[in-house]
C-alpha cells in the first residue's frame, strides 16, 4: 500500500513538475495554476495590464513553478514576483515592470496592515516649542517607500480602472510613499527635499535631523503638517531628555 | 463582541461572505440567518475587510470557513495559520468554526487547493490526530468538509461517507456536509449519493453547504461559480429529511453574481427546510 506520505509527495511532485501529468492530477494542475494566476492578478492588476493577460497568464503559470507558495493564506502569495519579472527574459521590453510590481505588493501589504493609532495632538501642544527638534515620530504601520528610477507612480495612476493607460509624467526616476488612511491605500510621489525629510523620520531620525538632511524643503512645518493629516504619521515619542 | 448571539438554530440558511457584497449587505442588512467567511481572508492585521466584517458581525450570526489548514498533510501542522485562526476566532465568536477533510502541502510547498486523501485507515488516524491538535488549539470543536474530487486512490479500503463518519465520531468534530460536493463525487467516481446521504450519522452533522458546480469534459467540478443544480436541491432535501435542517451556507467564489441571486439561492434552501418541518 502507498503510504500517505509518499502519495502526497508524488502528487506535489506531479502538480508542479516539467512535464503535464497523467489526466486526473491534470485537472488540478490546471485548477491550482489558475488559482495562482487568480491571486497574482488580484495583487498585480496594473503589472497585468501593462502585459497583458495572457502574457500575464504565462509569466504567472512559470512564477508558479518556480516560486512556490509556502503559506495556506493566497494573500502571502506572491511576495518575490517582482524579483521574477526582474529576471524573466520576456519581459525585458517593459524595463519598469519590476517596480511597478513591488509598488503593487507594498500596497498589497499596505492594505492588510494593522491599524494605525490616532495621533495624539494634545500631548503635542504640551510640549515646550523648544523641544521639538528631539522629536520622533511613529509611522502609520502601512507605510512602505519606494525609490525607482521609472515613474512607477505615474505609470500606476494611469492604470488605475478608471484611466486610459497613458501617464502624465512620462520620464525620470520616482520616490513614492505608499500607505493606507480611511480612504484606502494611497500612493504618492515625493519630490526629492519631502523624500529626504520622511526618511529620516522613518529611520528614527529626529525633526531636527530630517529638517537638516532635507535640504531644499521650502517649509518643513507646512509639510510635518500634511504629513500628520494624511496620518502618514501616526504619533510621535519626545526624545527623553539629555 | 457585541453582535447577535453565536448560537445558532438548526434550520437556518445564509451565504458566503463575499468582498463584492460587504457594502450591499451592511446597507440593506437582508434577512439571512447567517453570513460565512473564508477564515484567511481575515487574516490580515488590519484594513478594510476586518472592518467591514466587524460592522456585519453586530448583525449577523458569522461562520469561519478555513480553506488553508491542509488538515490531511503529513507536514507538521501550521501553528502560525492555527495562531491566526484562534486569533479571528476569540475576536469574531462564531457561531462555527469548520475546515476541510483535505490536504494542500508537502514539504513545505502549498498548492493552496483542497488536495483529496485516501480513504485508508492510516489517513483516518492521521485526521484524527491532527483535528485534535487543531481543536485543543482553538479550543473548541470543529466541523470538517467532505471536499470535491476527480480521482480516486487505488489503496483507499473505505467507502467516502464511512472514512468521513468514522473521523469525525473518533475525533470529536463535526461534519459540515457538503451536498454539492456528494453529487460531484457520486457522478465523477459512479457512486450513488442517496446511500452516501444515507450512511452520514445525522447527530454528526453540524452545517451543510450548497453551490454551483461546472461540466468540465466527462468530470463536474466544484467551481462554486454556477447556481445550485437541480439533482443536488433533490439531494438537499433528501439530507434535511435524513439528517434533520442544519444550518446551510450557499457559497459562489468565481463569476460572483448580485447579492439578490445568493439570496435567492439561501432563501430556497430555507424553503426546503420549512417544507421537511411541515
Amino acid at each position: 500500500m502507498i503510504a500517505l506520505g509518499a502519495r502526497q509527495r508524488a502528487m506535489m511532485e506531479a502538480l508542479f513538475g516539467d512535464t503535464e501529468p497523467a489526466p486526473p492530477l491534470a485537472v488540478y494542475r490546471r485548477n491550482v495554476l489558475e488559482s495562482f494566476r487568480g491571486a497574482l492578478a488580484a495583487t498585480y492588476p496594473v503589472v497585468e495590464r501593462l502585459v497583458g493577460p495572457a502574457f500575464f497568464a504565462e509569466a504567472a503559470r512559470r512564477f508558479a513553478l518556480a516560486s512556490p507558495s509556502t503559506s495556506g493564506d493566497l494573500a502571502e502569495y506572491g511576495a518575490d514576483f517582482a524579483a521574477f519579472l526582474s529576471r524573466y527574459e520576456h519581459a525585458r521590453a517593459h524595463p519598469y515592470l519590476p517596480d511597478v510590481a513591488r509598488l503593487e505588493w507594498a500596497c498589497h501589504r499596505s492594505l492588510h496592515s494593522p491599524e494605525a493609532g490616532s495621533f495624539d495632538f494634545a500631548a503635542l501642544a504640551d510640549l515646550a516649542p523648544e523641544r521639538y527638534g528631539e522629536l520622533r515620530f511613529t509611522m502609520n504601520p502601512s507605510l512602505h517607500l519606494l525609490r525607482s528610477r521609472h515613474p512607477i507612480a505615474a505609470i500606476w495612476e494611469a492604470n488605475q480602472p478608471d484611466r486610459d493607460g497613458t501617464p502624465e509624467r512620462g520620464r525620470g526616476g520616482e520616490r513614492v510613499v505608499v500607505w493606507r488612511d480611511a480612504s484606502g491605500v494611497r500612493v504618492l510621489p515625493l519630490d526629492e527635499a519631502t523624500w529626504s525629510f520622511l526618511t529620516v523620520l522613518a529611520s528614527g531620525g529626529t525633526l531636527a535631523e530630517a529638517i537638516d538632511d532635507a535640504r531644499g524643503l521650502a517649509d518643513a512645518a507646512a509639510t510635518l503638517t500634511r504629513f500628520v493629516a494624511d496620518r502618514i504619521l501616526a504619533g510621535f515619542d519626545a526624545a527623553p531628555r539629555a | 463582541m457585541d453582535g447577535v448571539p453565536a448560537r445558532l438554530p438548526a434550520a437556518t440558511a445564509g451565504i458566503g461572505l463575499r468582498a463584492p457584497h460587504y457594502r450591499e449587505i451592511a446597507e440593506r442588512l437582508p434577512a439571512v440567518g447567517l453570513l460565512e467567511i473564508h477564515s484567511e481572508n481575515f487574516f490580515g492585521e488590519g484594513g478594510p475587510a476586518l472592518a467591514w466584517l466587524e460592522r456585519l458581525r453586530r448583525d449577523y450570526a458569522l461562520s469561519l470557513h478555513g480553506v488553508g489548514l491542509s488538515l490531511g498533510s503529513v507536514d507538521p501542522l501550521d501553528r502560525r495559520h492555527l495562531a491566526k485562526l484562534a486569533a479571528l476566532a476569540d475576536r469574531f465568536e462564531p457561531a462555527l468554526v469548520s475546515e476541510h477533510l483535505a490536504w494542500s502541502s508537502w514539504g513545505g510547498r502549498h498548492a493552496n487547493d483542497l488536495l483529496p486523501l485516501p480513504f485508508t485507515r492510516e489517513c483516518a488516524d492521521h485526521l484524527v490526530a491532527r483535528i485534535g491538535e487543531a481543536q485543543e488549539a482553538l479550543r473548541r470543536q470543529i466541523l470538517v468538509e467532505n471536499v470535491s474530487a476527480y480521482m480516486t486512490f487505488t489503496e483507499s479500503t473505505l467507502a467516502e461517507a464511512e472514512f468521513v463518519t468514522e473521523v469525525a465520531r473518533r475525533a470529536g468534530c463535526g461534519i459540515l456536509l457538503d451536498v454539492n460536493n456528494v453529487h460531484v463525487n457520486a457522478t465523477n467516481h459512479g457512486f450513488d449519493a442517496n446511500a452516501y446521504i444515507d450512511a452520514i450519522v445525522p447527530e454528526l452533522v453540524g452545517e451543510m453547504h450548497l453551490a454551483g458546480f461546472e461540466r468540465d469534459g466527462g468530470l463536474l467540478i466544484d467551481t462554486h461559480g454556477a447556481r445550485v443544480a437541480a439533482p443536488v436541491w433533490q439531494l438537499y432535501e433528501r439530507a434535511i429529511e435524513r439528517i434533520g435542517p442544519r444550518p446551510t451556507i450557499v457559497e459562489w467564489d468565481v463569476a460572483i453574481p448580485p447579492l439578490d441571486v445568493l439570496l435567492g439561492e439561501a432563501s430556497r434552501a430555507r424553503a426546503a427546510q420549512q417544507r421537511v418541518a411541515a
